[in-house]
């Protein structure tokens, strides 16, 4: 079972994300939360193990953006090694070269039509992440079209 | 007195007054010359009077000018600073509208997104609740959605010719051409196009975005192609002087790389020579040949960002051809 965040502050990406999930054949775990704050204090309490597998993050969110998370993210001992996948709406270069900078794993631009969605998702999650190092910068963003 | 003395004293007297006379003579002479020298004198004075009142209205005349500069002079800087402030103004102006098109463009795909997602999900899940019509519907509704997605693409691309970092590079265009040759292999390969590149030289360029530029030029060239012939692009280029190009407005003893994009596809009337340039311009139904009217505006750009010059030519239904001038140094 993977255990996935997804902290994104658009409730029908969140409402797609979890429908594009329970496409997906691999068994899932999943917690959604609506901005960087609340991510943030939500990884504070995982103190037991298992922390998530994998947490998707959106980057403009109010109250604390995903630059931010990101961050705090990568320099807090118990969270540093937590696969972290952008998930937003464009792919801009200065967001791309900042994300791939602070760490992140992959930058996916949301796709337009749902089943580019599910394939996605699948995609992430059949990727090992976990303690691997950066993928090149050629293969930082994920594109599915 | 002998008489001889006397005579002597008369010849005497005779003599001083012979010389008396010859002085008054001379005196008189001399009186005139000095009435003649004084005379001359007070017209030199008068005329040195006239001369002084002359140069002493010219003085006064410089002095009026003089001041009139200053006034002239300083409206002039007051002019030059209005210019200036209208400039830094103008380029305030730009820039927000530049980061008003990126973040409008940005901010717009969000909702599209939405109704992309919407109506992939009623067609895939909810197309048995569906009347044929309102299939259809959908349908359109798609392409739509579609077709507004690759404006704000093209809006977003255009955009970043202006915000984008402008760093030149001395950079192979073989490179740059291979790269472009390979984004579009499917369409190479289903249109079974040949692309001939001749020796390329190596030019002083903003690398992305000349990436994009010839990616835009390629990309129509495969696109308006005609339906009966196999696409045939041919790209060439070389180091030319201004005065051997056949455009105007170059500088004649100055070496410009002049890049030539030339197909055989269904071509333009030579009437659209400038208008194919110009933004949101299209010259076909967007039913039968999909586009924004953006592609040959950013080309046009970035071609201005190189400080060069783009003509195109064309005629219907036998090729177009771009050329393209750009400083080689």
């Amino acid at each position: 079972m993977k255990i996935i965040y997804l902290a994104d502050d658009d409730a029908d990406d969140r409402k797609f994300f979890e429908d594009a999930l329970k496409q997906v054949t691999i068994p899932t775990n999943l917690t959604l939360v609506s901005d960087g704050l609340e991510l943030m204090s939500n990884l504070e309490i995982v103190n037991e193990p298992p922390p998530p597998d994998i947490i998707f993050l959106d980057l403009n969110m109010p109250r604390k953006n995903g630059f931010q998370c990101l961050e705090e993210i990568r320099n807090t001992p118990k969270l540093k090694d937590i696969p972290v996948v952008i998930f937003s709406t464009t792919a801009n270069e200065e967001a791309v070269n900042k994300t791939y900078l602070h760490g992140a794993n992959h930058y996916i631009c949301k796709p337009a039509s749902f089943m580019l969605l599910i394939k996605a998702v699948e995609t992430v999650l059949t990727l090992d992440m976990w303690q691997k190092p950066q993928p090149r910068k050629e293969e930082f963003v994920l594109e599915f079209s | 007195m002998p008489e001889y003395k006397l005579s002597e004293t008369i010849k005497e007297l005779a003599f001083q007054m012979e010389e008396k006379e010859k002085r008054d003579a001379e005196l008189v002479i001399a009186n005139k010359e000095l009435i003649f020298q004084n005379e001359e004198k007070e017209k030199r004075a008068a005329e040195l009077i006239i001369a002084n009142k002359e140069l002493i209205f010219q003085s006064e005349e410089k002095e009026k000018r003089a001041a009139e500069l200053v006034i002239a002079n300083k409206e002039l800087i007051f002019q030059n600073e209005e210019k200036e402030k209208r400039a830094a103004e103008l380029i305030i102006a730009n820039k927000e509208l530049e980061s008003f098109t990126y973040i409008s463009s940005h901010d717009l795909q969000e909702p599209l997104r939405k109704i992309q997602i919407f109506s992939t999900r009623l067609f895939a899940e909810e197309s048995e609740n569906l009347s044929a019509n309102g299939k259809k519907y959908v349908l359109r509704m798609q392409d739509a959605a579609n077709r507004m997605q690759s404006l704000i693409a093209d809006l977003l691309a255009y955009s970043r010719t202006t915000t984008s970092e402008r760093k030149f590079e001395a950079t192979d265009l073989n490179v740059i051409i291979e790269e472009v040759k390979n984004d579009f292999k499917e369409v190479i390969t289903a249109k079974q196009a040949a692309i001939e590149v001749g020796e390329m030289c190596v030019a002083l360029i903003i690398p992305f975005q000349f990436r994009q530029l010839i990616h835009n030029l390629i990309g129509n060239a495969l696109k308006f192609s005609r339906p009966d012939k196999a696409p045939h692009i041919k790209i060439t280029s070389r180091i030319i002087k201004g005065i051997q190009a056949k455009a105007q407005n170059l500088l004649s003893e100055k070496e410009y790389c002049h890049i030539t994009v030339t197909d055989n596809g269904i071509g333009f009337e030579p009437k659209y020579n400038d208008y194919i340039f110009e933004i949101f311009k299209r010259l076909h139904d967007k039913e039968k040949i999909p586009g924004t009217g953006i592609g040959l505006t950013i080309v046009k750009k970035i071609v201005d960002n190189h400080k060069g010059i783009i003509t195109a030519t064309g005629e219907l239904n036998k090729g177009a051809t771009f050329d393209i001038y750009i400083p080689s140094t």
